[in-house]
């Protein structure tokens, strides 16, 4: 028979699934589900993109890096009170706000380069 | 129970992109110095707005770093300098992470850390603009005159 609580295939007579621990008789209420504390699988983080977010408010020079701050701060105090859901929502709009902040760092530099290039262009004309 | 858990893979191709830049970066910050020449874009914020930001002096404040004048980068921007450690230590382990799929370990930080973390880079964007002593030592580089 497989484990309703983890799908771990345990010989049919058995009484506790072998992987998991839920109790296999019928009618076995299903275990409570871990609230707060949730373990992680080694090896998975929901990603906060503080680093990212520092680098965008300090060198792209823009107050949308801000709101990149205060979405990774809400990531990890998410995963603290085992909200994981919440933490991966709030690391997806730290992300967004990471990227919009790249994007318009990246858009000013190119927005100067067009600009500087353009005043090259016409100091070669006035030089001819 | 089965969470939406999106596990990191690494070997993502952009990785290899960022490096590149931020070696060119490196390089041209290095050789030009932003206070003279004029192949850094100017802060958009300063630019728009005549206010300093949070961010103002950050590259003088790195080209100084990169001659070994810490003084001077202090005098740029001191918000840089102090971040500058643990921003090196987070894309290093970014890094270590898409070759080896393990990062450098990484402490817990208290949400309430972030905030404050957040919060004293906009006060620092504030203070560094208000017209009298000791705040007018924030402008980048008034410090190096001490």
């Amino acid at each position: 028979m497989f484990c309703s609580q983890c799908g771990a295939n345990n010989a049919d007579n058995a009484w506790v699934c072998v992987q998991c621990g839920r109790s296999l008789q019928p009618g076995a209420a299903p275990a409570p589900l871990p609230v707060t504390g949730v373990v992680l699988p080694p090896g998975a983080t929901v990603p906060n993109y503080l680093v990212f977010a520092i680098l965008t408010t300090v060198f792209c020079c823009l107050p949308t890096g801000i709101p990149a701050i205060v979405y990774a701060a809400q990531v990890n105090g998410k995963m603290q009170a085992g909200d994981l859901a919440g933490a991966q929502q709030a690391s997806n709009n730290a992300k967004m706000w990471c990227f919009i902040s790249l994007g318009l760092g990246v858009l000013v530099c190119l927005l100067y380069g067009v600009l500087i290039m353009a005043g090259i262009l016409n100091g070669i004309r006035h030089a001819n | 129970m089965r969470t939406n858990l999106r596990i990191d893979t690494g070997k993502n191709w952009w990785w290899g992109i960022a490096v590149a830049a931020v070696a060119v970066a490196a390089v041209l910050l290095r050789a030009f110095d932003p206070a003279r020449s004029g192949i850094f874009p100017p802060c958009p914020v300063r630019y728009l707005t005549g206010w300093y930001c949070p961010g103002c002096g950050s590259l003088r404040a790195i080209h100084e770093i990169l001659h070994g004048h810490l003084w001077v980068a202090w005098a740029m921007n001191p918000l840089t300098v102090l971040l500058l450690p643990f921003l090196a230590y987070g894309l290093a382990s970014h890094l270590l992470f898409e070759i080896r799929g393990r990062g450098l370990p990484q402490p817990y930080l208290p949400a309430v850390w972030i905030r404050a973390l957040g919060a004293a880079i906009v006060l620092f964007g504030i203070v560094r603009n208000l017209p009298f002593h000791p705040f007018t030592l924030l402008v980048p580089g008034a410090m190096r005159h001490l």
